[in-house]
């Protein structure tokens, strides 16, 4: 052990007194014209400015108009290294344009990034930027992960708290922290991988530049960004608010977390593409909100239902079944409500319902969840007089199944949620760049 | 304004030196003295746990690359899990000794993150060399605990662990990302 330390005591040392100059990979700490600016003049040239040296081959910074014609020069170093500059000709009042820029730093990574700003107008998001692809099936997985993955931290713990109230089965009990706990980790990795993929969209980098791409105008510029932010921190806390009340059985935790955890779900509320829609207001962000809210508790709550409550404590399927049975009807009250609400802000005609991709997925979205109600009337109509009779034991593999149809409506909720409505009448689209 | 990445560091170093401090403490007088005042079991895995919390706002700040972002993250769930996963074994909610191969698990995983965040030879430079220390010695250090889960009694295990913590204070005290070595912060012509 003396000899291991001894080594390990040396290490430190030498890490110490290493004479060379650190050099973790270029971080872009500023620029001009900014991130997302709106700048009164035409520019003449662009300027980044790094923490370190870095290198650049002429094509090193391009701007770009909203055609994709190229506007910028070669650019060179300024500042031993720091500065990279490219002068910037044809630009025009009024216009948007799009900055990408990558660099190679001393330690040989290639951090790359892309920017917007305009002159004279507002900018537009950097999602918006010349060259970005919109959303794809990687988005909607993403998406749909993340819905996932927040029924079951919400479903359970609404279940326990509201329905099942008091003593329950510790074989009960350990199923609701074991899930609850994985539900907190995977939203958090989701969330991530969620963030940068819609990030990688629009910075269009190979996989081993994106790993150096730089995230911040995304993160502190953009909706989802700030969601994502907010959201990440949130879950962090929920995550150790639950490890906290399964370490030391507080149970009294567990309506902290889940009040923490339905206010995070606005996260997804406000970073949806209908949040950014020109007819959005504080109103159908409360209302999508309040349908996430009822969807994550609805789903979640069948699932627990069926993969903990039945296998678990058999004895606890009655007063379970009933109790939620209730507590959906409520929750499917406001899932129409506020779907029928969203789809009127939403949609301008009628006739968008079959004539617009909007309008199509929300079609096939009620289909699906036809088929959950078809599911929970069965169960509110049918199962439940058994059950409250004392049969109705093989309820189990219905439950299953309204959970199947219930992950297939998140599906279908997460494509619609990535998906652009047709823009209102007498509005034209807001996307501020040609490119697509 | 995102504060230089080495003050992030530096926190974390102060939080690795408190760790250490807290189990050479320990490792020293003997479990037996250390958890006469029995909230002593808890702090460390509190330190860990809590200080896991931390680093989710050191996540969202590190989007200055993926990469980064990915790293962090990672530590902060191994922080999490290892803290509290000590927690419940303090308290006698978990008893079996293997439960310390969580902490292995999370010192493996950590270290791992340090290497493959880092793809320059360990001299090319400060920040390249404590990353390439760092990263084997947590994935050394890991044995510390599978020694613990095997042979819960010697004290090398422990002594080892806690060594591993003031280290890792010493090493993330020693980074500068963008000064010269010994230099404070802000010299080196930080923009």
């Amino acid at each position: 052990m003396r000899t291991g330390a001894l080594g390990l005591s040396i290490a430190a040392l030498v890490a110490l007194f290493v004479p060379t100059v650190a050099s973790a990979h270029a971080t872009l700490r500023g620029s001009s014209p900014a991130t997302q600016s709106s700048v009164a003049a035409p520019p003449t040239e662009v300027r980044l400015r790094f923490d370190q040296a870095v290198s650049i081959g002429p094509r090193a910074i391009l701007v770009l108009a909203a055609d994709g014609a190229v506007l910028s020069g070669p650019a060179r170093l300024e500042e031993d290294g720091r500065v990279v500059v490219a002068p910037v000709v044809g630009l025009a009042r009024g216009q948007a344009y799009t900055v990408r820029w990558q660099v190679t730093s001393l330690d040989g990574h290639s951090p790359a990034g892309v920017f917007t700003f305009g002159v004279g107008v507002a900018a537009p998001p950097p999602m918006l930027a010349v060259g970005a692809r919109g959303t794809t099936w990687r988005d909607d997985a993403a998406r749909w992960g993340l819905f996932v993955a927040l029924a079951f931290l919400v479903g359970p713990l609404s279940l326990r708290l509201l329905v099942l109230r008091g003593p329950v089965p510790s074989a009960l009990e350990r199923r609701i922290h074991l899930v609850t706990t994985g539900a907190a980790l995977a939203a958090i990795n989701i969330g991530i991988v969620a963030f940068v993929v819609r990030a990688s969209n629009a910075l269009q980098l190979p996989l081993r530049d994106l790993l150096y791409g730089d995230l911040q105008p995304f993160a502190e510029k953009t909706r989802f960004g700030i969601a994502f932010l907010v959201m990440t921190v949130g879950l962090g806390a929920v995550l150790g608010l639950l490890l906290l009340s399964w370490v030391f059985d507080a149970l009294a935790l567990r309506p902290v977390t889940l009040v923490l955890s339905l206010g995070l779900l606005s996260g997804l509320s406000l970073s949806g593409h209908q949040a950014t829609e020109p007819n959005a207001t504080w109103l159908s962000a409360l209302v999508d909100w309040l349908h996430l809210v009822a969807a994550s508790l609805w789903v979640g709550g069948v699932a627990t239902l069926a993969l903990l409550v039945w296998p678990a404590a058999p004895e606890l399927r009655r007063r379970a079944f009933v109790g939620f049975s209730r507590l959906a009807v409520v929750l499917v009250l406001v899932l129409a409500l506020g779907g029928v609400y969203l789809a009127i802000e939403r949609l301008s005609r009628t006739s968008d319902l079959w004539t617009t991709g909007y309008g199509q997925l929300l079609l096939a979205k009620l289909a699906i969840v036809a088929g959950a109600l078809a599911f929970g009337a069965f169960h509110h109509l049918v199962v439940r007089p058994r059950i409250e009779a004392g049969a109705g034991r093989r309820a189990r593999s219905s439950l299953v199944g309204e959970t199947l149809v219930a992950l297939a409506v998140l599906l279908a909720a997460a494509v619609l949620t990535n998906a652009s409505p047709p823009p209102p009448d007498g509005a034209s689209a807001p996307r501020a760049s040609s490119a697509g | 304004m995102v504060p230089p990445p080495e003050v992030a560091h530096w926190l974390a170093g102060a939080v690795a030196l408190l760790i250490g401090l807290l189990l050479l403490s320990e490792a020293i007088v003997g479990p037996a003295v250390f958890r006469r005042r029995a909230w002593r079991a808890y702090l460390w895995p509190s330190i860990a746990l809590g200080g896991g919390i931390g680093l989710w706002v050191v996540t969202v700040l590190s989007t200055f690359s993926t990469i980064h972002l990915l790293a962090h993250a990672l530590w902060a769930e191994a922080a999490m899990i290892a803290g509290a996963v000590q927690l419940a074994v303090v308290r006698g909610k978990l008893t079996s000794p293997r439960w310390s191969l969580v902490v292995a698990a999370a010192l493996l995983v950590s270290g791992v993150a340090f290497l493959v965040h880092e793809s320059n030879p360990w001299l090319s430079s400060r920040s390249a060399f404590l990353h390439h220390v760092i990263g084997w010695m947590l994935v050394l250090a890991s044995l510390f605990p599978v020694g613990h889960a095997i042979r819960p009694r010697r004290t090398v295990w422990s002594a080892g662990f806690a060594l591993t913590f003031v280290l890792l204070a010493v090493l993330l005290f020693a980074d500068r990302d963008s000064a010269p070595p010994l230099g404070r912060l802000g010299e080196g012509g930080v923009p």
